[in-house]
């Protein structure tokens, strides 16, 4: 059925996916914060998204990338300061995406309402 | 500027602070390392903060100065690494104005941090218009 | 025996009768039009509503959207004016009802 089949429709869905990961990403940076050696990883999706949206598709992939930022003399480069930012921001996006997916159920269902 | 742009304002505001705390925190532990006079006094550490202008702007830390290589030399000649002349270098680090830059830097990291509440509670409002 | 046959004649009424006019042209009628299409009209300003709504949503999780009012004020324009085209309908229907229920 072409009900939930729009570019935009599948690009909320793939922009909660890559937001969802980014999440557990974030935490794992945090929880080796002391970890030597250990580079901070970071999710892209957000390029991707808008290159294949501006193609007409809507489904896209995150991938994880090592940070290249400058590391500390253990070799750790993880900054808790941008950390925790990045996580407030992905809350943020996480909220914005779920309320537009919301959004397009409830258009259907004051649709489909009789009285 | 991205869409919660004032964040990551913020977090290179939150960064340099933070460095900044750390210089000051290095400089008041070394401020009785002595050395002797063959080699440099301890340096102090200063951050020296630049406007970022890529992304979504902020500040960055441009580079590291070094303080004063001659630092202070004094006469203690019981000191194990006094040369003939019974002369150790100290470095020149003035212990008052690093307190100050110490609250600075703390105050300045509070500030930061301060927008960051604000900037998230105005986005979750904005997120809330015409729920 | 022959009968002439007389034609009939029109039948005069007995009763007097009131001229009432030429009817009033159903089709045709410029005012009724512009309400069929102002309706048409906001079905049409809804669609756009909405598809606007979609982008921003899309350039808000793309990064780039500027203001974040910016999609969550489409998004209530676009809630609203479907909760009132789908009121105003509902209430048609129900008024046609009505009506078919009076003539059965």
């Amino acid at each position: 059925m072409g009900l939930f089949d729009s570019v935009s429709y599948l690009a909320l869905n793939s922009a909660l996916d890559g937001l969802a990961l980014r999440q557990r990403v974030i935490a794992d940076n945090i929880a080796n914060i002391q970890t030597p050696g250990y580079h901070a990883r970071r999710v892209q999706f957000e390029d991707a998204l808008a290159r294949a949206v501006r193609h007409g598709e809507g489904a896209v992939g995150a991938t994880v990338a090592r940070s290249l930022e400058p590391t500390r003399e253990d070799g750790n480069n993880v900054n808790l300061d941008t950390e925790t930012l990045l996580n407030i921001d992905t809350n943020l996006r996480y909220q914005l995406a779920t309320q537009a997916t919301t959004g397009a159920f409830t258009s259907l269902r004051t649709a489909m309402r009789t009285n | 500027m991205t869409i919660f742009g004032a964040l990551g304002i913020a977090s290179t505001g939150l960064t340099v602070h933070r460095k900044w705390l750390d210089a000051v925190s290095d400089n008041l532990s070394n401020v009785n390392t002595v050395r002797s006079t063959t080699e440099d006094a301890f340096q102090a550490r200063y951050v020296v903060a630049q406007e970022m202008t890529s992304g979504d702007g902020g500040v960055q830390v441009a580079g590291i100065l070094l303080g004063d290589p001659e630092g202070r030399v004094v006469y203690q000649p019981d000191h194990p690494l006094a040369d003939e002349l019974g002369y150790v270098r100290y470095p020149d680090i003035d212990m008052s104005s690093q307190m100050t830059q110490l609250i600075m830097a703390q105050r300045g990291y509070e500030a930061n941090a301060a927008v960051v509440d604000r900037a998230r509670e105005t986005y979750a409002a904005a997120l809330q218009i015409g729920r | 025996m022959s009968f002439a046959v007389t034609p009939v004649t029109a039948v005069t009424p007995a009763v007097p009768t009131v001229d009432l006019g030429a009817p009033a042209p159903v089709a045709g009628d410029p005012a009724a039009g512009a309400r069929f299409d102002s309706v048409l009209g906001g079905i049409d300003a809804l669609q756009q509503l909405q598809s606007t709504s979609q982008g921003l949503a899309v350039k808000a999780v793309t990064g780039d959207l500027d203001d974040v009012h910016d999609y969550t004020i489409a998004a209530a324009e676009a809630s609203t004016a479907l909760e009132l085209t789908a009121a105003v309908r509902n209430k048609a229907v129900d008024a046609f009802t009505e009506i078919m229920r009076m003539q059965a």
